[in-house]
């Protein structure tokens, strides 16, 4: 049977009303329990894979691939109406998304990240069917030196989604530098920066410094200015739906976000973080409004959130032709198929090839199902915005807390929760920027590391960092991408540079 | 993110505090990475020289800061109400130290009402049941149904006793 | 079909017979790893065999399982009730993290299971046995590049001893610590590294298929299905198993200490442990009492010389 052939047996196993029904509960719990700040994706899998115990392998599975992406999804919701993204691949939806909410805008912000969402899953999940095994030998052609040229590259154009102030951003950027120091050192297991604290030897965790300083800090920030701000509450201004200008300008946001993240996703070292960081440095250079961007840019909602999606499925890739879980969720998942004896790896596709293809046609049927839930829902997600406030930040603060204390009930992570809140509002109140810091605290370990493994390789010769094409491409791009803008401005030529932005698309 | 504008040719106290904060960092980082024995291997990167590269970036945007504090003069900010925040600051802390003793629901609870309170609604007697039932609706469906540990208090073993018969 | 799915999980989560010890598992790590699946595998088997009426899972993640440690040893003291699951990185993580608390400040119950640790290098490499990596180890061990595990971890350690054991200076490894199995194995496979080394079920499949060469195994004998000689064979005197265990409270009467072990010996042996031992496929290595007492001992007593060697603990 060929490829196409697999996919519509599966499909047609997928269509049976019972499996859709599956589909339906997992997409819901999924998007339930993903809601929730400080819950991201592979918390949620974690917590509702033991519900999928009890039913038969084809149900198990198009349940567990509803709770996939509805956690996946769930997150963007809360980030976009809240300003409190519960994991790192969220924070950039929640840059743009919110000032769109905040502007009565929160129906088209959430509508384009489910149609993108809907999109990229879509396009995504077609390519793991078609091009997996091909993607994959790509993937694996990144080693440490690769890796390393990929995050100074984002790196470089993260820089641009860091505000006016430069030196505001670089600030931000090295705080996040420095408490990614925090922990044992990977390479060589010498604890930095732990103060004898054991439970600071694991390093701090990205979703409690993400929590603690957009849910927390917001909440500390909206509370000290109530007297000062009116409290009229805008839910929705205008339609709830997207218009036609916002469609013109989120379809091609959708189509680069999955280009992006897809391929990113694929990687054993990549992950959703970088995805969505590089898709939304992408769109703010190739905006015909970059001026709108920082003030609620819909591309800035579009790109990331497909990106988001895409990279989702493209973790699939080296779970499923070589059995790597690259990301915890991807981990968990490898753990579902376990409950069927099941080893995913290179054979996966020859030996149970009707298991594999119902797990793509559950994928895009799951993906269908989240569209076809949360169209109808925005009006009343929208609606969250109504509840008065005293109630909504006391609500927001329960869940912070309880997706922190769930994950490890310890007073050192509460603290942490109360220190970094209170971080978050120090920043707020001066004007610097949020998200440097959670970029810093992804990206640093891991430009570290890979740099030092890098060299490890090459007993220290430099020269290994431009040695592949791969790094010696990415580098020449960062470079580049680093040193023209300063030219320009150095001949006082932003205008040329405006112009060169507005051009590139 | 909120308009600061120069009024007069005096330093700036925040930009001041930034810069002292930054310098206090870099020195921390700098201290500890002098501790860690310079084994770097193969790499000849070892784990005390990133630390000192952050270092001495921390201390480089330091001086930027001092410049900046000088050169553009104090700007002035809105006001800000310093109760609510110790309201949500002091629930959070109340979370914290009543959570292993009196539970998730009762520690919970008392965050809940502290944030109501920071934001307007001021009467306890009212929000501190309202949060502790909510939490505990909240524990029964993570704790109960989705299996996820959450310590438990008296409150909560109450709840499951009434379930089983027994006290747990 | 929803209310059904919610009734049966609401009667899961309530309904509970009475009698006997409810245990309460400490899982030092984070949910969904390897301690956590073992601690809620045992609650599955214990309740389900009805050895135990309610059994909860408690997660404290950190520092390799020295922060569960910790917290366990300072507050189970004396209570028949409280077990803990821990593994052979935490005998690792106790050392290289200078903790506080040691193994020996808990009563170790039973080994459950176990994994041997593999060599393998990708099908494309030159390199074809064991014996052929030892030399070029021996001629230049920086040129040798190993992917693994965390630093100070099993394979870490696996390695440490193999240049010992061949006569290379264990300080002159040249390893590459990686976070996960995954990520090391995606390197693996790409070649950028000359060899890997990681518990046999992270490579099993790619040997199958072909991608992977074994080139020896960890364990004292050759292991079904696995064509590779063991190191022993290979004449290095090596020998290692990344296993997890089960630990009780300190402070224990000798009653106490043979109920515990009573329960953990028929939960082992019961039909629900043993499948789920099958279908996730962990070696059941049960091992009780004083023989693992004394395996314990020793396996400390290597693990603290081996780390010095490789200069992980001073």
């Amino acid at each position: 049977m060929t490829t196409f052939d697999f996919l519509l047996q599966g499909l047609s196993v997928a269509l049976d009303p019972m499996i859709l029904m599956y589909a339906l509960i997992g997409v819901t719990l999924g998007t339930a329990v993903g809601v929730l700040p400080g819950i991201g994706p592979a918390l949620t899998v974690a917590l509702l894979l033991p519900v999928t115990y009890g039913l038969d392998p084809a149900g198990s599975l198009i349940m567990f691939a509803g709770i996939y992406y509805g956690g996946m999804y769930g997150g963007s919701t809360t980030s976009i109406l809240l300003n409190t993204p519960g994991e790192s691949a969220s924070i950039v939806t929640a840059l743009e998304g919110n000032k769109m909410a905040r502007a009565g805008r929160g129906g088209p912000a959430l509508a384009t990240a489910a149609i993108g969402s809907f999109i990229a899953g879509l396009g995504a999940t077609l390519l793991l069917a078609f091009v997996a095994p091909t993607v994959v030998k790509l993937a694996l052609v990144f080693g440490p030196r690769d890796y390393f040229a990929l995050m100074v590259l984002a790196f470089v154009t993260v820089s641009s989604a860091f505000g006016e102030s430069a030196r505001k951003g670089l600030i931000s950027l090295f705080v996040g530098l420095a408490l990614a120091l925090v922990g044992i050192d990977q390479l060589t297991g010498q604890a930095r920066l732990s103060f004898g604290v054991p439970q600071l030897l694991d390093g701090i965790e990205v979703t409690t410094l993400a929590v603690a300083m957009f849910a927390v800090g917001e909440a500390l920030f909206v509370a000290a200015r109530r007297d000062t701000v009116d409290d009229e509450v805008i839910a929705v201004k205008r339609s709830v739906w997207m218009t036609a200008r916002d469609w013109a300008r989120s379809w091609k946001p959708w189509l680069r976000g999955t280009a992006i993240g897809f391929p990113i996703g694929a990687m054993p070292a990549g992950g959703a973080d970088i995805a969505t960081f590089l898709s939304y440095a992408a769109e703010k250079r190739m905006s015909m409004h970059p001026e709108e961007f920082g003030n609620g840019a819909i591309e800035g909602v579009a790109g990331p959130e497909a990106a988001n999606n895409a990279s989702a499925a493209g973790t699939l890739v080296p779970l499923l032709t070589l059995g790597l879980p690259t990301t915890a969720t991807a981990a968990i998942m490898l753990a579902g198929f376990q409950q069927f004896g099941l080893q995913p790896g290179p054979l996966l596709f020859a030996t149970n090839p009707q298991l594999v293809w119902g797990l793509i046609a559950s994928l895009l049927i799951a993906n269908l199902m989240l569209l076809v839930l949360n169209l109808p829902l925005i009006g009343l997600w929208v609606r969250l915005l109504t509840i008065p406030r005293p109630w909504l930040y006391a609500g927001i603060l329960v869940f912070a807390t309880l997706g922190t204390i769930g994950a490890n009930p310890s007073p050192v992570e509460l603290s942490m929760l109360l220190i970094f809140g209170v971080m978050g509002y120090a920043m707020r109140l001066y004007g610097y920027p949020i998200a440097p810091v959670v970029v810093g605290l992804i990206l640093g370990p891991m430009a570290e590391q890979q740099l030092r493994r890098a060299l490890s390789i090459s007993q220290g010769d430099l020269w290994t960092l431009v040695g592949s094409p791969v790094s010696a491409t990415l580098l020449g791009l960062s470079a580049i991408a680093l040193i023209v803008p300063l030219i320009l401005r150095a001949r006082g030529k932003g205008a040329v540079l405006n112009q060169l932005a507005s051009d590139e698309d | 993110m909120n308009g600061t504008t120069p009024e007069t040719r005096r330093p700036d106290g925040a930009t001041l505090v930034a810069a002292a904060i930054l310098a206090a960092i870099a020195i921390v980082i700098w201290r500890d990475a002098a501790r860690l024995p310079q084994a770097g291997g193969y790499a000849g990167v070892g784990p005390a020289d990133v630390p000192r590269w952050i270092a001495i970036g921390l201390g480089g945007l330091a001086l930027w800061s001092l410049v900046e504090a000088f050169r553009s003069g104090k700007t002035g900010r809105e006001p800000q109400n310093v109760g609510p925040i110790l309201w949500i600051i002091g629930g959070l802390a109340a979370q914290l130290a009543l959570l292993t003793t009196a539970g998730f629901s009762i520690a919970t609870g008392l965050l809940f009402a502290a944030t109501a309170h920071a934001f307007g609604k001021r009467n306890l007697v009212l929000t501190v049941p309202v949060g502790i039932v909510f939490a505990l609706v909240v524990y029964l469906i993570f704790a109960g149904l989705l299996k996820l540990s959450l310590p438990a208090g008296p409150l909560e073993g109450l709840i499951w006793g009434l379930f089983r018969g027994t006290p747990a | 079909m929803k209310r059904t799915l919610f009734a049966g999980l609401i009667a899961a989560a309530l309904a509970v017979p009475a009698h006997a010890e409810n245990y309460t598992i400490i899982a030092p790590a984070a949910p969904g790893g390897g301690w956590d699946q073992t601690a809620r595998t045992m609650q599955e088997a214990l309740q389900g065999e009805g050895i135990s009426d309610t059994v909860q899972v408690q997660n404290v993640p950190g520092a390799g399982g020295t922060v569960g440690l910790a917290q366990f040893v300072a507050s189970a003291q004396g209570k028949a009730d409280q077990l803990i699951v821990g593994g052979y990185v935490m005998v690792g993580a106790i050392l290289t993290n200078a903790s506080p608390v040691s193994l020996a400040d808990v009563t170790p119950i039973a080994r459950l299971t176990g994994e041997y640790e593999a060599i393998v290098v990708p099908a494309a490499s030159d390199i074809q046995d064991i014996g052929q990596l030892v030399e070029m180890l021996k001629a230049d061990p920086g040129a040798v590049s190993w992917a693994g595990g965390s630093a100070g971890g099993a394979d870490h350690i696996a390695v440490g001893l193999i240049a010992k054991a061949a006569g290379v200076d264990p300080t002159k490894i040249n390893y590459i610590a990686y976070s996960g199995g995954g990520e090391a194995l995606a390197a693996i496979l790409g070649s950028q590294v000359t060899a890997g080394i990681s518990s046999l079920g992270e490579f099993k499949a790619q040997a199958d298929a072909g991608t992977l060469r074994i080139l020896a195994v960890s364990s004292d004998e050759r292991i079904e299905g696995v064509d590779a000689p063991t190191l022993k064979e290979a004449g290095l005197d090596v020998s290692l198993q990344n296993w997890r265990m089960v630990a009780a409270a300190p402070g224990l009467t000798d009653e106490q200490k043979a109920a515990i072990g009573a329960d953990i010996d028929a939960m082992v042996k019961s039909k629900t442990w043993q499948d789920a031992l099958a279908t996730k496929g962990w070696a059941d290595t049960y091992l009780a009492g004083d023989e693992f007492q004394a395996q314990l001992e020793q396996d400390i007593a290597a693990t603290d010389t081996v780390l010095r060697d490789i200069g992980l603990v001073k």
